[in-house]
């Protein structure tokens, strides 16, 4: 289906919002956190986009924002980019993993490196730091030593 | 139930690049598998945030240093896209060749790496021998052999000298004739088919789930091929079709995935006939390229292991402001405990090796 | 006798002879100088010592050392083992080293799987925080002579990535390295450049193994 007319669709959806076509293939929307599970639930089953490329963190010095790239494994290469907000003092949000398992790992760094707490995923642990590593490092507030005078 | 962990790594022959892995035992069958990865986390993410965007080519080739062009290239299609910067014609074609050597080099790499994991070390001193004609020929236009700061944005370092284009033919006729010996003494291996015929078996929904792409996913049958689907550079103007192999209808075993790439080593020299062939005369760098950048942009390209996605953040500034990198070994390393469970220990080199990881870019 | 150090220590140097005891079943000290009293370890470490001062006192330790060292030099420089180990891309150069083009085996390199049976550890790439314990165990497990060469910029004082929270800055931080060698990455050349630095220190530099304390 072209991006234009089911970017159309997708804006009906409850708690969408901003919806735009990036590229030819790639459309763009923004949800809310309370709408997001029924939306992602919506996108596996009557969009058939089966493939989660991407899940970004981002850190907004007002709050934290999660993109997710996803796209439909087929001749179109259709993606969608879904924007969420979420709070800077609550990060959290419903894990998706029980819909695409390469979810997973995603989110496992993005709670890792920005300390996103995503609920229902089966194991959230850290996956690229040590396991007693304190903070989350790709935080704007996060402040480490760098050795400048060294060099 | 003589139940154990063991732990495989971080140093292990077998390893492909620094991870550990923990494979829970019954006996010799594997019953569970717990891969751990961080030992080359160097932080690319937050240390690229410090440097502006051209200077973050020289750690993007890093990333995947099997694959270092196409990291690079990958950053720099963001990278434009965010700045609006249009690349010339003929820098477009040159990127398009010197990928598709890049992608002839890292299979072999691959080869080179692989045979041995199943004990054919002779495998090792083909691969490099012929790696090392890719190697010089890609060293001509850039300058390194394994790591090329050549991709810039708005388009490449330099011109091909002249002369270039039959040192390729050269260089691919010979390698022609040497995978021609290969695929003789591999694919009639009776060892070598024991060892990866029904080994390390996935189906394809089952790696579409998972998130597997690239030469993964296409020896499951899957003709999804991101240089047609979501093309880029020169690729709409060649033509061709996504390879596929498959075991059985839409099963991935070891073999399949060997005589995945070693179909796709043949596409990729079709591609840079093609592509030499119908290359246009011009510039090879765009006139301007700005110094800030503001908004977001995402491009994904079709790496020699799979989908390479980055996400750029611009807030005006000459820095980015946030950088995300999708490396597709992340997703494969987290879904191998689904296709280790129920083979011997002896099967993971066989297993690990055929997905062709490499750390670096899993780890960041 | 004093309380021997733990195995495993890298900075104990054993020679040819020398015996560790393991302290936790050391028994009470026995009269010294009645050798009839000894048990059988204490026997030949008091062996051992007096065979030790007698050569060390009239002069014949130094002479079979002038003419045992050149053979074990020779034999230490021309097979230096290095330990299959790879971090990062100069890991890839240091596989294509050994490949046909750069034949790395010529000087006698053989790449072994396990830290106990290596003379080299070569540190090819940026060691992260979560790797260092882990070197520096794979470091203490290989056995002395040892030597390490730190192969790239990462390895030298953190590369590109000198100003990241997770990269220690260089393998001399931890691990004693005797020699580096830049570049990013490190070509084949310049690695065998390397190892022949390395054979020339050993010569230089390496005491003879007769006896040694």
């Amino acid at each position: 289906m072209e991006t234009g007319k089911f970017i159309q669709q997708l804006g009906k959806h409850k708690g969408t919002s901003n919806s735009s076509a990036l590229r030819s293939n790639v459309g763009c929307i923004s949800v809310t956190r309370e709408a997001s599970p029924a939306f992602f639930t919506a996108l596996k089953e009557d969009y058939a986009f089966d493939h989660c490329s991407l899940i970004s963190a981002v850190d907004n010095q007002s709050g934290f924002e999660l993109v997710y790239h996803f796209s439909i494994i087929g001749e179109s290469g259709q993606m969608l980019e879904v924007h969420v907000d979420l709070p800077r003092d609550t990060p959290t949000i419903d894990s998706i993993t029980h819909l695409w398992g390469g979810a997973d790992w995603h989110e496992r760094e993005a709670y890792d490196l920005m300390g996103i707490y995503f609920i229902g995923h089966p194991d959230l642990k850290r996956v690229l730091l040590p396991d007693g590593f304190a903070g989350h490092p790709l935080r704007k507030d996060y402040v480490y030593e760098i050795h400048e005078e060294e060099w | 139930m003589a139940e154990m962990w063991i732990h495989m790594g971080p140093q292990h022959p077998m390893t492909h690049g620094l991870w550990n892995l923990r494979i829970k035992v019954d006996g010799e069958t594997i019953t569970d598998a717990v891969p751990e990865l961080g030992y080359l986390h160097r932080s690319v993410e937050k240390i690229g945030e410090r440097r502006k965007y051209f200077m973050n080519t020289t750690l993007t080739d890093r990333l995947c240093y099997a694959s270092a062009m196409t990291w690079t290239h990958c950053y720099c299609l963001t990278v434009e896209e965010l700045m609006g910067v249009e690349t010339p014609q003929r820098a477009k074609y040159i990127r398009t060749i010197v990928l598709e050597l890049q992608r002839i080099a890292s299979h072999l790499m691959w080869l080179g790496a692989y045979l041995p994991d199943l004990g054919l070390i002779t495998g090792f001193l083909y691969g490099m021998r012929d790696r090392e004609m890719f190697l010089n020929l890609l060293e001509i236009p850039s300058g390194g052999r394994l790591l090329y700061n050549y991709v810039k944005i708005g388009g490449v370092k330099r011109d091909l000298p002249p002369g270039f284009a039959a040192k390729a033919e050269r260089v691919m006729q010979t390698l022609e004739k040497r995978l021609k010996e290969y695929e003789d003494l591999y694919d009639n291996s009776k060892i070598f088919r024991m060892r990866t015929d029904d080994v390390g078996c996935y189906s394809a929904s089952d790696a579409i789930n998972w998130g597997i792409t690239g030469p993964n996913l296409r020896s499951a049958g899957v003709a999804f091929d991101l240089r047609q689907a979501d093309s880029y550079d020169a690729y709409p103007e060649l033509d061709f079709t996504p390879v596929t192999t498959s075991a059985s209808d839409g099963i991935s075993d070891c073999f399949s995935r060997y005589r995945q790439r070693i179909d796709e080593m043949y596409q990729s020299m079709d591609l840079i006939r093609q592509a030499l062939a119908k290359m246009p005369e011009g510039k090879v760098m765009a006139d301007s390229v700005p110094v800030r950048a503001s908004g977001e942009a995402f491009r994904r390209t079709e790496d020699s292991r799979g989908e390479a996605l980055m996400y750029l953040v611009g807030d005006g500034t000459d820095r980015p402001y946030r950088w995300k990198i999708r490396s597709p070994m992340f997703t494969t390393v987290s879904a191998s405990p689904h296709f280790l469970k129920g083979y011997k220990v002896a099967d993971v080199p066989a297993i690990m090796g055929s997905i062709d990881m490499c750390i670096g870019e899993t780890d960041k | 006798m004093s309380r021997q150090q733990v195995r495993g220590n890298p900075g104990m140097r054993r020679g040819l002879g020398s015996r560790t005891s393991n302290p936790t079943t050391m028994m009470e000290d026995p009269p010294s100088g009645d050798w009839l009293t000894l048990r059988s370890d204490q026997f030949l470490k008091w062996v051992d010592d007096a065979v030790y001062n007698i050569a060390e006192q009239t002069g014949i330790r130094d002479v079979v050392n002038r003419v045992t060292r050149p053979i074990f030099n020779w034999a230490l420089r021309y097979s230096p083992w290095p330990l299959h180990f790879g971090i990062m891309c100069c890991a890839l150069e240091m596989g294509a080293a050994g490949g046909p083009d750069h034949d790395s085996e010529r000087m006698g390199v053989v790449y072994r799987s396990s830290p106990r049976q290596c003379d080299i550890l070569i540190v090819n790439g940026p060691v992260c925080e979560k790797l260092r314990p882990k070197l520096k165990t794979l470091y203490e497990q290989m056995a002395d002579p040892k030597w390490v060469i730190a192969m790239g910029e990462c390895a030298i004082g953190g590369g590109p990535y000198w100003d990241s929270y997770s990269v220690v800055a260089g393998a001399d931080t931890f691990i004693p390295v005797d020699v580096y060698i830049p570049g990013c990455p490190v070509r084949p050349e310049a690695l065998m450049h390397g190892f022949l630095t390395l054979q020339k220190k050993i010569r230089e530099q390496e005491p003879g193994y007769f006896l040694r304390r």
